[in-house]
């Protein structure tokens, strides 16, 4: 009877943390520059439902976000958190599960309804051993304006890693 | 007197820190700056300003709170409390967003350009526009009335230097038939925060200041007539200060001395000002 309930939970893990959402973000922040910009950013971020540990470093100008399993935030609702705090939130290395699919030359991720363009720029060798469905990868997403932020970015795939 | 003055403001100072009730923002600590808070950002601080003169010296507490509307626009309030004022008081704004005098003053502050262009770096300027209700009804020999105060400022900041420009103009309404002169005024600020300081959050951070403040008081008038003998004369201070952030709190501290002073012989030369300032961001 044990047995079966360490299945059945693991069952549910698995299922749950292969759900699309994002898991690491290592958002680049500039204009940061003192000990209270790190800690307003700190403590807007830990406002965010789905949030797990978060490093903020003025050194690296960057926020270091692990979120929990099952969460649903966004790229554009972290960044928006980062402008809401005077700074600019500029590229992101995320490492997320989600849903890639291509049409016509073009491969696009979705994650928690952001859609993310695979770039040019990605590895060609990479992007030829792209494949549809489910992925988990790490990437490099482009910076986009802070005044027009949508649910639209264009993501360098870093690595393909296992589900 | 001095002694008991003195007392009376350490008790007043660890009486604040103790209800974690601190000071102004991250920038300079008479100089015009540009930083403003998040949006829905919220702190409050407390300063202790001195003013000596040939003759005496002032001694007030001062209070700002302020609040981020958005992440560009900064609404504050500040009230003093006057322990000892100034007869023949010399007309300056204090503290960089705080009066020198005993006035209430709310003002906005709109950061109007930002450019982020790199980590830790920045360009930025603000414009400031306040109004202000005195607390007394004289200062030196002149009735004084309400006041509208303009200042703008632009600024770099980085994790290492840290460099401000501004300047302002206070101008005094009538009252009872008398007029306070106006207060153009400018201020550059330099900073430095050396390598020994440069410990990533949440460590301490520390950074010094070189500040300087030029102001150039106008002539008052009295039933429309030109006084030049009272509360006119040009002057330059200069000095240092220093700033230290810890997490949510702030603590800042300096000096300003006269470099120039062109005042009339009837008003008593200033010999220095002093200000220790805490912050805390709730």
């Amino acid at each position: 009877m044990k047995t079966i309930y360490i299945l059945a939970a693991s069952i549910v893990f698995t299922l749950h943390t292969s759900e699309a959402q994002l898991i690491k973000v290592d958002q680049a922040v500039f204009g940061m520059d003192c000990a209270p910009c790190a800690y307003g950013l700190e403590r807007g971020l830990k406002k965010m439902e789905g949030l797990g540990n978060i490093t903020v470093s003025l050194n690296d100008g960057k926020a270091y976000l692990s979120l929990i399993s099952g969460n649903t935030l966004t790229l554009k609702g972290i960044q928006e958190v980062v402008k809401k705090n005077g700074f600019s939130a500029r590229t992101a290395e995320i490492l997320a599960i989600g849903e890639l699919n291509k049409s016509g030359d073009e491969w696009t991720l979705k994650v928690n309804n952001e859609t993310f363009s695979v770039a040019a720029v990605t590895d060609e060798e990479i992007i030829r051993n792209l494949a549809g469905g489910r992925v988990k990868l790490k990437g490099e997403v482009m910076d986009e304006d802070d005044k027009h932020l949508s649910d639209k970015w264009t993501i360098r795939i870093m690595e393909i890693l296992p589900l | 007197m001095y002694r008991m003055k003195g007392i009376l403001l350490i008790a007043l100072v660890a009486a604040l820190a103790i209800v974690k009730t601190n000071a102004q923002g991250h920038g300079p600590l008479y100089g015009l700056q540009t930083p403003t808070l998040a949006k829905g950002g919220f702190d409050f601080n407390a300063a202790v300003m001195s003013l000596a003169t040939e003759d005496d010296q002032s001694l007030m507490l001062r209070y700002i709170w302020s609040y981020g509307i958005t992440e560009d626009l900064q609404l504050n309030i500040t009230t003093p409390t006057v322990i000892n004022r100034l007869s023949e008081a010399p007309r300056t704004r204090g503290n960089s967003s705080m009066p020198a005098n005993g006035d209430i003053e709310a003002s906005l502050w709109y950061r109007f350009f930002s450019n982020a262009f790199g980590v830790g770096k920045r360009f930025e300027s603000t414009a400031v526009l306040s109004v202000s209700t005195p607390t007394e009804d004289k200062r030196g020999q002149i009735n004084v009335g309400n006041s509208v105060h303009g200042a703008i400022s632009t600024g770099y900041a980085s994790r290492t230097w840290y460099t401000w420009v501004g300047g302002g103009y206070q101008y005094y309404l009538q009252k009872s038939g008398q007029q306070l002169g106006d207060l153009p005024y400018a201020s550059v600020v330099i900073g430095y925060r050396p390598n020994i300081f440069m410990g990533d959050y949440p460590k301490p951070d520390w950074r010094m200041f070189l500040e300087s403040l030029a102001e150039f008081p106008g002539q008052s008038k009295i039933e429309g007539q030109v006084t030049p003998t009272i509360g006119q004369g040009e002057k330059v201070m200069i000095g240092p200060s220093f700033l230290g952030l810890y997490g949510a709190w702030g603590v800042s501290f300096g000096a300003l001395f006269p470099a120039y002073q062109n005042e009339n012989q009837n008003i008593p030369k200033e010999k220095y000002r002093l200000s220790f300032n805490l912050s805390y961001w709730l």
